[in-house]
This record gives structure tokens, sequence and C-alpha cells, in this order.
């Protein structure tokens, strides 16, 4: 079973409207799960920071001298304690913005909590923009490296069928292997992925599964075959998702 | 820099009464405005406010920060307080709290009665919830504030459980976009 419907049914629980079958299976998930339990706490957090959005209101003040009584009662009481909590409760009865004052305050430690979260998160996405970004040149400059290489050789590969509008290139040497370049290439239907062949002596050799970028480009690095038989020919074929030994889907670009 | 909310619930589980004295000016304004809001009746608020609070006491040490802040702990408990109590009255069939027909009367009613509970109601409503669609904003509503289940939501909008499920995802996720972005 997926995960994803577990985690709409955390949003649900969240708001304390699940109910039968689903009330039963979520519970017994949740302690499991730290996905859903990470759901459950940014649901929850979500619902207090929207009433942390509205003006506060006091409830009367008779409340709150139950309340000091009730505990001033409360067992494991010690003589000090009690002072120390009588003299809090004289200051804070006589500060009349103590609400405001306390509001401000909570409004402040969330705030704070969420500038933490979000530097966070920023550090995170810039070191992963940073990884991205050098995987990319290295991808470049090996490409630079090896049209340098008079040995190096430039194949077309055309569409075929399933996506008329894709085109892709390939720069290989038999001895430093190559890069595919895929431009026009519409996203791997879904469970299934782009798988790349080489083909020497008539025999296909995978070389490797990609996926395209949301413009439908790709390049991938292929690696030199150590067969001895010189590669002549490269496919794309449509997948299951991790691969097969030998090509089995559509083929969407070839030599031709 | 203020004591956070959590250092307050841990000493709180200590037994430090002066904790829970600052927990309780830190927090009852906020957890008063969301009961009064789902119990509706200011009585019953304050006895449910006061229930929240005499547990949130005892059961301090249960506390876990890593499940959430100090706040969404005493809120979550002061909703699920809040509605048990307003189930209770539905049962007795003392009053009978249609939250949808409620919700737009009051919209309409003059100044009155509760005119501070009304106005923080309406404030209520006129806050994060505002950035919600229509559709999202009601199934909050149903749920959080008038305590009915996935099933009555369903039955009550005439709509696939499917898709009231779905809708209160995108709900929360959309509120939370929204209170994370103020």
């Amino acid at each position: 079973m997926s995960h994803e419907p577990f985690e709409t049914l955390a949003a649900v629980y969240a708001v304390g409207a699940l109910d039968g079958d689903d009330l039963a299976q979520f519970e017994a998930h949740l302690p499991t799960c730290a996905v859903c339990q990470a759901a459950l706490r940014e649901a929850q957090d979500a619902l207090a920071r929207a009433m942390l959005s509205t003006p506060p209101l006091a409830p009367p003040a008779e409340a709150r001298e139950a309340l000091v009584r009730r505990v001033g009662r409360a067992r494991g009481a010690d003589r000090r304690s009690w002072l120390t909590w009588a003299a809090a409760t004289a200051v804070v009865a006589a500060a009349a913005a103590g609400f405001t004052g306390t509001w401000v305050a909570v409004r402040y430690e969330a705030r704070l909590g969420q500038m933490a979260r979000e530097t966070a998160a920023v550090k995170e996405r810039l070191a992963r923009n940073e990884a991205s970004l050098r995987e990319q040149v290295a991808l470049d400059r090996g490409a630079v490296e090896l049209l340098r290489d008079p040995a190096t050789r430039v194949v077309d590969l055309r569409a075929q069928g399933p996506a008329p509008a894709a085109s892709g290139r390939v720069i290989w040497s038999d001895a430093g292997g190559g890069y595919l370049f895929v431009a026009g290439l519409p996203p791997a239907p879904a469970g299934k992925t782009y798988a790349l062949w080489t083909i020497g002596g008539g025999i296909p050799r995978a070389a490797g599964l990609f996926g395209v970028d949301s413009a439908g480009r790709a390049t991938q690095r292929i690696a030199p075959t150590s067969t001895g038989t010189p590669t002549r020919v490269f496919a794309v074929t449509v997948e299951p998702e991790g691969g097969v030994p030998a090509p089995t889907g559509p083929i969407v670009l070839a030599l031709k | 820099m203020p004591t956070p909310g959590g250092d307050l619930v841990r000493a709180m589980a200590g037994g430090d009464r002066e904790a829970f004295a600052r927990f309780y000016d830190r927090y009852a304004g906020l957890v008063f405005p969301l009961v009064l809001r789902i119990v509706r009746d200011r009585a019953d608020a304050v006895e449910v406010l006061q229930d929240v609070f005499w547990e949130a006491w005892r059961g301090a040490a249960a506390y876990d920060e890593a499940r959430g802040t100090a706040e969404a702990w005493i809120l979550t408990r002061a909703r699920t307080r809040a509605i048990d109590r307003l189930r209770a009255v539905r049962r007795r069939g003392e009053t009978f709290v249609a939250p949808i027909d409620e919700a737009s009367a009051a919209a309409t009613t003059p100044p009155g009665g509760d005119a501070a509970a009304r106005a923080e109601d309406r404030q209520l409503v006129a806050s994060a919830l505002t950035q919600l669609t229509e559709a999202q904003r009601e199934v909050i509503e149903l749920a959080y504030y008038a305590g009915l289940t996935q099933t009555e939501i369903a039955e009550r909008l005439e709509q696939p459980l499917g898709t009231v499920k779905t809708r209160i995802r995108l709900a929360l996720a959309r509120l939370r976009e929204v209170v994370t972005s103020t």
C-alpha cells in the first residue's frame, strides 16, 4: 500500500474528524511512522498558529483564582514553593497588561521558531542547489574534454514513435565512453523510466536509467564498455522503474 | 527573551507552581477564545478552560517537546475537551447546535448578549481561515470547531467521503502556507 493515504488520514486526524476503520488503522500506524508523526505535528502547529493570528480573549479572573487554589492544594506542596507561587500570583494579578504582554511573547516565540525553521530550510536548499550545480559542471567539463579528442564521434538519435518531438545526441569514444543529451522528451509514464542502451556486436547493454527535467531535457554520462567491441548504435527505451537486463519497452530514440 | 513554553511545561512537571501561573497567563488568552468558539456558552467555556489547565498541570510530565510546541499541545487538549463538552451537550439534547446555520445567524445578529464573544468569533473567522476557499473553510469549521467526524461531514455536505478527506488535507496544507507566510 502506498503511504499517501496515511498522509490524508493524518490531516483528518489532526482536525479530530477521523472515525471508523480509518481511525483504528491510523492509530495503529502512527506510533511506527515518523512521516505521519511529523505530518500530524505540522498540522497541529498550523492550527495552533491560526489561533495565534487572532487577538487574545482573557477568561474571567475567577477562573484563574479557582485554579490557583486547586493547584495550591495539590499534593507535593512545600511551604517555600507555595510562597513563591503566591508572590508570582500577586505580581501577575496586578499587571493589567499581563495578557497583552504574554500574548506578544507567545507570538514572538512562535515567530522566532518559524524563522529558525526557515533559515534551516534555506540552508538545505542552497546546499542542494550547490551539489546539483557541481554535478552539472562536472558533466559539462567531461563532455568538453571528450569533444577535444579526435576519436570522439557525434551521433544523432531520432524520435521513434511515442515521443515524436524528442531528439537526442550522443558524443562517444570507445575508450572514454560518452554523454547522451536529450531534448523534447516528455516525462516517463508513472512507474516507468527511460533506459539508455549501447549496442555493439548486435548485443544491447544497459547504459543507465534517466529521467527528464521540467523542460524535457536530460544529460547522462555513459561509461565506456569493457567488451572490446566498438559501440556503434545507441537507443533509448521506456522500461519499468529499477531497470531490466535487456530492452523490453518501446524505443523512443534511436540512431536512424 | 521569554521562557520558551516547553520549559514552563517541564518546570510544571517538576511541581513548579510559579511556572504553572506563567503558563496559564501566557496561554489562557489563547485557549479561551478557542473553547468559547466551540462550546458557545460562556459558563461552559470557563469550566472547560479550568479542566484543560488542571489536566495540563497534572499531565505536564507527559508533554514531549519533539511532538509539538507547547501552544499546539495545550490547544490540541483544549479543542478535544471542548468538543467532548459540545458532544455531551448535544447528546443530552439540551441544545441543538447547528454549526453552519449558527455561523450564518451570528453574522446577521446585531450586537448584544455576549457581544465580546461574538466579536471574537467573527475575528477568528476573519483571520487565517479567510485565506482558505469557501469549501476548505467549511470542512475545517465542521471538523475542528463543530466536532463532526468525516462521515458526518460527508453526510451533511452530501459529498463522497473521499472528497471530504482530500478537502481537509488541502485545507490544512493551505492553512500551513498561510500561517508560515505571516
